[in-house]
């Protein structure tokens, strides 16, 4: 059955049955190259195909290959793990909270509603971390068309134009949602279902669009210095 | 004046390659700025404060477990059973894998709510057995893309529950229950071409012969995912949860199977999952909550009234229009995503709807077949561009089979615009 440790190719029952057929999929282990590159950056595209699909838990000695190879991250300085972590945590505490939920509703007859408000707060945090990680990546929905064709010098061009203008829109986020947060600290305003300050949730908000701004910059130093090597 | 401004930021930011989330956030900053010149701060507290609303929404909590489940699914190894149980069952003749592609992707419809993740799972499996058995690649990413396109339409479904948090007036089960005889018809739609084309240019004929795998085993396997969107589906008509709970009940039935039952999903897998999902997700709610910036500065401009007012009153009649919102979203579904369509035009779109009378579930299942349409029409089609990727062809080569297939499920389009009862029989019949 070697030919289905290969791995990632889902031959089913027919490659079991017939093991002398050439079974390997060769369209999965290279990228394809005659597609052009931008169809390869549609987030979509992206995040499902890195996934690894190994589906003979009998014989997979080696770990699940990635169905195409998972483009590498971005040489950042920061560790891209940082965001990583913190979505990961977040959609599993959100899924934990509302499985457990559905189950304390059925044996007790109870509902926690202020779970409810964590949730919402949790979704933002979310929203923040994946959307970072999702700017270095380049993973965020965008017209290639445009901007990935034409000569490198148009194309570097073009990317740190794109790249200010979230920069600059980050940044201006973050000291208007702080201007939020100092208001609603100001005002003492209290949240709506639990009764905890509205600023424990909202300071969140000026932190980790910060946090986008400077990954922002970060690509930009990288565009920057791409061109002076 | 203004409004111009905005659209046109829009667009040139998004042209040059701006993450349309950010280009909308930025022209709606924009204008915000220029109608509130002598407001303190430009009113531009209005910025934070509809990116914050925008996002805090408990209803939004679906999106991320309906990618989740997605992402979980594409890799619990449901797919291949089926695909085994369908063989098993309609044999292996001329024809009868496009039949089957379609159809266990129409099934994984009722499980998966995003039509990219569908065409992963779905072109996994097919592309390799189909090219195997002599289909051409092109053809097989197209039948694959397109039948992926129905996940959207089938219920669960993250396109309605985006439309349902923008237009109150359609619930999430009544939108689902809505989608379901559309859905299921532009399968059967979808079906006819992809059989007759195979007939007709003798494709997949190599492995006719092959014997068929055993009935009974191959129901035993496939029972686990079988019994999936009989929970989803069941479960939220039977009251038992809410689409988002239903959508974290999948999530742990999915594990459950994809761990213990058919061992695919290791442990160490489970980071991947979940960050790929975090991120997908991230991605869509990042452009809800700047699109929510968007949406509040078109409202305060105060274009959408006389525009609606001048459209409905253009002479072009009920259906004029109606073609006219086809066409328009057809041109824009070429550039832009699902979601991103959804987010612009409804709040532009939903007064005409009003002002017709027309729907609000109707119209919803209309958009998003719309979208579904454009989820495999080139240049932009997310769907096509994940089956493209496994068949590993170009796009372009999809472009002789795949207009077939538009055709057909054009045709249900144009069904569902004629007898509003497709799309709002069920829903009614179950009481939303």
């Amino acid at each position: 059955m070697a030919w289905s440790t290969v791995g990632c190719c889902d031959v089913g029952w027919i490659g079991q049955a017939f093991p002398e057929l050439p079974l390997t999929c060769p369209a999965i282990h290279s990228v394809a190259p005659c597609l052009p590159l931008h169809f390869f950056d549609h987030p979509d595209t992206k995040l499902l195909l890195s996934m690894s699909r190994s589906d003979d838990p009998v014989e997979s000695v080696d770990p699940a290959e990635p169905i195409i190879p998972v483009t590498s991250d971005p040489a950042v300085k920061v560790p891209l793990a940082i965001e990583d972590w913190l979505a990961v945590s977040v959609i599993a505490i959100l899924a934990l909270i509302t499985f457990v939920n559905v189950l304390v509703r059925y044996f007790t007859d109870q509902s926690f509603a202020w779970t409810e408000e964590i949730s919402v707060f949790l979704l933002i945090v979310l929203t923040m971390a994946g959307g970072s990680s999702a700017f270095v990546r380049n993973n965020h929905i965008r017209i290639e068309a445009v901007a990935d064709k034409g000569s490198p010098a148009r194309q570097r061009r073009l990317a740190l134009i794109s790249h200010t203008v979230v920069l600059l829109f980050f940044m201006l986020l973050t000291v208007l949602s702080a201007r939020l947060v100092m208001d609603q600290y100001l005002y003492e305003e209290t949240s709506p279902a639990i009764g905890v300050p509205a600023w424990w949730y909202s300071i969140w908000l000026p932190v980790m669009a910060a946090a986008i701004a400077l990954r922002s910059l970060g690509t930009l130093r990288r565009l920057l210095q791409g061109k002076a090597q | 004046m203004i409004a111009t401004l905005l659209f046109v930021v829009f667009a040139i930011l998004m042209v040059i390659g701006v993450p349309v989330c950010v280009s909308l956030g930025v022209a709606g900053t924009l204008a915000i700025v220029l109608a509130n010149q002598d407001v303190a701060w430009f009113g531009l507290l209005a910025v934070p404060q509809n990116f914050y609303a925008g996002l805090a929404k408990y209803p939004l909590l679906a999106i991320p477990m309906f990618v989740l489940v997605g992402s979980i699914f594409d890799r619990s190894g449901v797919a291949r059973r089926l695909v085994d149980l369908a063989i098993a069952i309609v044999g292996r003749g001329p024809g009868m894998l496009p039949l089957i592609a379609i159809a266990v992707a129409m099934f994984l419809g009722g499980i998966s709510g995003s039509g990219p993740a569908c065409a992963a799972a779905v072109g996994a499996v097919m592309i390799t057995a189909m090219s195997r058995a002599g289909y051409p690649g092109p053809f097989s990413a197209s039948v694959v893309a397109a039948g992926a396109a129905t996940d959207i339409l089938i219920p669960p479904s993250i396109a309605f529950i985006i439309y349902s948090i923008l237009v109150p007036g359609a619930s999430v089960p009544a939108l689902f229950a809505a989608g379901m005889v559309p859905g299921i018809l532009a399968g059967f739609a979808l079906i006819v071409p992809a059989v007759w084309l195979s007939r007709k240019h003798k494709l997949g004929a190599l492995e006719a012969h092959l014997p068929r795998p055993p009935f009974w085993a191959s129901l035993r396997e496939a029972l686990w995912g079988l019994a999936a969107p009989v929970l989803i589906l069941g479960g939220m008509r039977m009251g038992w949860f809410t689409p988002t709970e239903a959508a974290v009940v999948a999530v742990f039935y999915g594990l459950f199977v994809g761990m213990f039952i058919h061992r695919t999903i290791k442990f160490r897998d489970l980071f991947i999952i979940l960050r790929e999902a975090a991120e997908l997700s991230a991605v869509i709610m990042m452009v809800v909550a700047l699109a929510g910036i968007f949406a509040w500065a078109l409202s305060t401009l105060s274009i959408i009234d006389p525009l609606t007012h001048a459209i409905v009153n253009s002479g072009l009649g009920e259906w004029g229009v109606l073609a006219l919102l086809i066409l328009l979203l057809m041109t824009m579904g070429m550039f832009l995503d699902g979601i991103s369509i959804f987010l612009i035009f409804v709040p532009l779109l939903m007064p005409i709807a009003d002002a017709y009378g027309w729907d609000p579930v109707w119209f919803g299942v209309i958009l998003t077949l719309k979208v579904a349409l454009g989820q495999f029409t080139p240049p932009l089609a997310v769907n096509l561009m994940v089956s493209c990727r496994i068949a590993r062809v170009p796009m372009e080569s999809t472009v002789p089979w795949v207009l077939w297939l538009l055709g057909a499920m054009f045709l249900v389009l144009i069904a569902v615009l004629v007898f509003p009862q497709l799309a709002l029989w069920l829903p009614h019949a179950l009481g939303y």
